[in-house]
């Protein structure tokens, strides 16, 4: 080797391609899809039961259900009570992680190999054979009811509520907190769970996902014994318009007396993740704010110290999701917090990003794939996903090379147009006391002051 | 189960190197571990090994302010550092094809971070650390927990006295000086580990590391951790504190003394806290959660610290409108039934301890720190592939007899939330 110079970064080495693994997609007669990828080097394989019906799906006055629903499949089926269940499954060192989203609810587990069919064979009574006990019905939810309240103490928790409510109109479903409102858990009854589960769960739209040290074929084998002779119908989702709660940035002030930092979130109407620009607004927003060294993060912490770490991000749904920016700042330096975050988002709007930005944002996301699927539920999530958003079966093989076809100009024009700095829903949880006469002084729009304990009426937004 | 392996070297400067090449996946991890955490901060300046380390982040000699997360991030790597009681870590994931870059970001501010450091880097930092104080502690519902507990299971002088965040006034003595010394004093290769796992050649991993790191000198003996390190095996008497917050939900902790990690006996400890809490079988959950509908939530952990003594902590929020002296009560009473547990419940938390260990050493990233883990706190990384066994060794009567040591009223210390409007 050369003599060392240590004032230039190495070059990289032999590029050593990453290639996806190999997945199989098969359908059973009943309608079920089942993904199969053999990934990984330790003896372990995870399953994902997924249906496409979540959060989204609720009726109005029933928010929370979802949730309620999730944390109920746990609770007994009609083979063993809930106690049994859990004896069952974790004497054999399975638990389920089950999970409800907008879009889907997930049940899923990481298993040793050799257990895999003991796990796929509970999952499947989980899945297909819930009973829903009368007395749990009421201990989930009356749970639940609690952790709303706690959510309200807690100042990320709220600011993430309060601005989801800010952000959408009163009737759109992304406005509700996704654990529903106190009120409306309560009123959630045995037959709202039941109805719920009939609508969502269904073989005709579910998949399976078995990822890591199997054999694909024995997996779908294993598939059909546990889930074959399953049918049922399946409820249809709901159907819904999304769009913005103001149309001039307004500033929501949601008091939090004594509060030592504020919780600042910058909000507008996102995208769908249908959206043909889904790549180059994800390209553009790790400009903004979607890594370390992007420029909200570099200018709020590491020029300003205003902050431990400022983000941004797109949330894409199957409608429109949120876009929002969020960082926790001093008290003292709220405003000017908010004039710097206003400030990165006007000028990357106006001017674009520079042509080594995007350089740098297509290497990272692009880059970062192969780390972003180093273990089996890593796959089985992303695998999850083309399924709920109906993605084309080369998608994860296809997306490096996707990204990397980003143009500069392209990134440039969704910021243009996908940044609305003049209809931004504005929410700080902060002692409104000690910053909102200096959040007035703005003059971004209208400040309004909300009270931490108001709820979202639930029951209005039918 | 599975058997990670690894080759282990020391260079002439003392650094500790181990090597366990994976090639399924072209991804390299580097994981480093410097032995220094908050257990070596001096009085009066708490928090500042946590400080020192996002120091580490901010160039060196030869690599620019924010170089060191701009190379990585445009690399398509991940990346990060964090502070301990026992350990400072600092890690990254990249393509495999980037090793050599990983090497040079290392080993530029192992050797030559001084020259880079000013005081504006300084205050900047000592901001966004004051900042995180405030996200993590200040203005978190019981986000103090484990800095009071700390204070009520530990005496005075003992390093584990006080919490890795610091607190505010010793944040902002932190001074120039201050970093100068602890680097001299805790960074340098003889007091480190560094581990690389996943896609490369050991071979040529040797010869970049001795390229990279084989030039900066040693540093001198590393001072004894301060204050006194040893402490009696129990508590000897109940401690109690009351705390008044901005909550909805009381809560109560338990914590206990218990044999620090490594030593055989703290296994049955750990152990047993996943018999209490880990999973719906777990005694806390069926009984407090699901069955008598006292608890919104129960956690259980025995910290893996080495220093004289570690501890176990319980807690318990309680559910709306319930007594924190009736959820008290019951948490001691459902942790005190470990003096009777059931083979059965120790079995069902080996098997999801072991099912948790496989899951976990999926990743390069979780492997390298493993291994760096072992290596510094116990000169052993082999046990990355022996932990396990210790674990599956330990039976219902191990469990017993450790109850009737150290689950007992005059080791524990006990922590109550009430909502500042109840309390006043």
């Amino acid at each position: 080797m050369s003599a060392l110079d240590r004032t230039v970064a190495p070059a990289p080495g032999p590029p050593r391609t990453f290639r996806a693994p190999p997945v199989t997609r098969t359908r059973l007669d009943n309608g079920l899809e089942v993904y199969v990828a053999r990934h990984g080097d330790l003896p372990v394989a995870a399953a994902s039961f997924v249906v496409r019906m979540g959060v989204a799906d609720e009726a109005p006055g029933r928010a929370g259900l979802a949730r309620a629903l999730a944390e109920l499949l746990e609770s007994g089926t009609r083979r063993r009570d809930a106690d049994e269940l859990a004896w069952a499954l974790e004497f054999a060192g399975i638990q389920l992680d089950v999970s409800a989203g907008w879009d889907s609810i997930v049940v899923g587990t990481t298993v040793p190999s050799a257990r895999f069919d003991e796990a796929a064979e509970l999952l499947a009574e989980v899945v297909r054979e819930p009973s829903f006990p009368d007395g749990e019905v009421r201990r989930v939810c009356e749970r639940q009811v609690a952790s709303l309240l706690q959510r309200r103490k807690d100042p990320r928790s709220l600011a993430a509520d309060m601005s989801a409510r800010f952000t959408f109109a009163p009737e759109v479903p992304y406005g509700r907190p996704a654990a529903g409102t106190t009120g409306t858990v309560r009123a959630i009854e045995r037959d709202d769970v039941t109805d719920f589960y009939r609508a969502a769960f269904s073989p005709t739209h579910a998949a399976l996902v078995v990822v890591g040290d199997v054999d694909p074929e024995a997996a779908v084998e294993t598939a059909r014994r546990h889930f074959g002779d399953w049918s049922a119908p399946a409820g249809g989702a709901r159907e819904f318009r999304v769009r913005p709660r103001v149309d001039r940035t307004t500033v929501f002030v949601v008091d939090r007396p004594g509060s030592v930092q504020s919780e600042l979130r910058i909000s507008d109407v996102g995208i769908a993740r249908s959206d043909p620009d889904y790549l180059a607004i994800r390209v553009m927003n790790t400009v903004l704010g979607g890594a370390f060294t992007s420029r909200l993060n570099m200018n709020l912490r590491e020029r300003h110290g205003f902050t431990y770490g400022a983000r941004s991000g797109f949330s894409a749904r199957r409608r429109p999701g949120p876009f929002s920016i969020g960082a926790a700042v001093g008290t003292e330096v709220t405003a000017a917090a908010l004039r710097e975050a206003m400030q990165e988002v006007r000028t990357l709007r106006d001017e674009g990003p520079t042509a080594s930005e995007v350089d740098s944002a297509r290497d990272y996301i692009a880059g970062i794939l192969p780390l972003q699927l180093q273990t089996v539920e890593q796959l089985a999530s992303r695998l999850a996903g083309v399924f709920i958003y109906g993605l084309p079966e080369d998608y994860i093989a296809t997306y490096q090379a996707r990204v990397r076809a980003v143009p500069v100009e392209e990134a440039a024009r969704v910021a243009r147009e996908r940044l609305r700095p003049d209809r931004f829903a504005i929410t700080v949880v902060c002692d409104a006391s000690s910053v909102a006469g200096e959040l007035e002084a703005l003059r971004l729009g209208p400040v309004q002051i909300v009270s931490a304990e108001e709820e979202a009426p639930a029951e209005a937004s039918s | 189960m599975v058997e990670i392996p690894f080759e282990r070297v020391r260079l002439d400067n003392g650094l500790d190197l181990i090597l366990s090449p994976e090639r399924s996946a072209p991804v390299v991890a580097i994981n480093l571990w410097y032995r220094v955490g908050s257990r070596n901060e001096q009085p009066g300046r708490t928090g500042f090994a946590h400080l020192f380390e996002h120091m580490m982040f901010q160039g060196s000699q030869n690599v620019p302010e924010s170089k060191h997360f701009a190379e990585i991030e445009k690399a398509g790597g991940s990346l990060n550092g964090s502070t301990w009681l026992d350990r400072t870590n600092y890690f990254e994931t990249l393509p495999a094809s980037r090793l050599e870059l990983g090497l040079w970001l290392e080993s530029d501010r192992m050797g030559w971070l001084l020259p880079a450091m000013t005081q504006e880097k300084l205050d900047n930092q000592r901001d966004v650390v004051k900042n995180e104080r405030r996200w993590r502690v200040d203005n978190q519902p019981y986000g103090d927990w484990d800095e009071r507990i700390q204070e009520m299971m530990y005496p005075s002088d003992h390093p584990y006295h006080h919490s890795v965040i610091g607190s505010m006034e010793d944040l902002d003595a932190a001074s120039l000086e201050d970093v100068e010394a602890f680097f001299r004093t805790f960074y340098a290769p003889n007091n480190a580990v560094l581990t690389v796992c996943g896609d490369f050649d050991a071979d040529h991993a040797l010869k970049l590391v001795s390229r990279y790191f084989g030039d900066i000198p040693a540093g001198p003996r590393v001072p004894a951790i301060p204050g006194r390190t040893e402490v009696p095996r129990t508590l000897g008497l109940e401690i109690r504190e009351r705390a008044a917050q901005d909550i909805s939900l009381p809560r109560v902790y338990v914590a206990y003394r218990i044999p620090a990690y490594g030593d055989p006996a703290h296994y049955p400890a750990a152990v047993a806290a996943h018999v209490l809490a880990y999973g719906r079988a777990s005694l806390l959950y069926r009984n407090l959660v699901r069955d008598r509908q006292i608890a919104q939530d129960v956690v259980a952990y025995a910290f893996p610290i080495v220093v004289g003594a570690s501890m176990l902590v319980t807690w318990a929020t309680a559910r709306p409108g319930g007594a924190i002296e009736e959820l008290e009560a019951a948490l001691v009473e459902e942790t005190t039934a470990l003096l009777d547990v059931e083979e059965r419940d120790v079995e069902r938390a080996v098997r999801l301890m072991e099912t948790a260990e496989l899951s976990m050493l999926q990743q390069p990233g979780e492997r390298a720190d493993q291994l760096s883990m072992f290596a510094s706190l116990f000169d052993d990384p082999g046990r990355i592939n022996t932990e396990l066994d210790r674990i599956r060794a330990v039976r219902a009567e191990d469990v017993r007899a450790f109850a009737e040591e150290f689950l007992v009223a005059a080791n524990r210390a006990v922590l109550t939330y009430v909502p500042a409007e109840e309390a006043s």
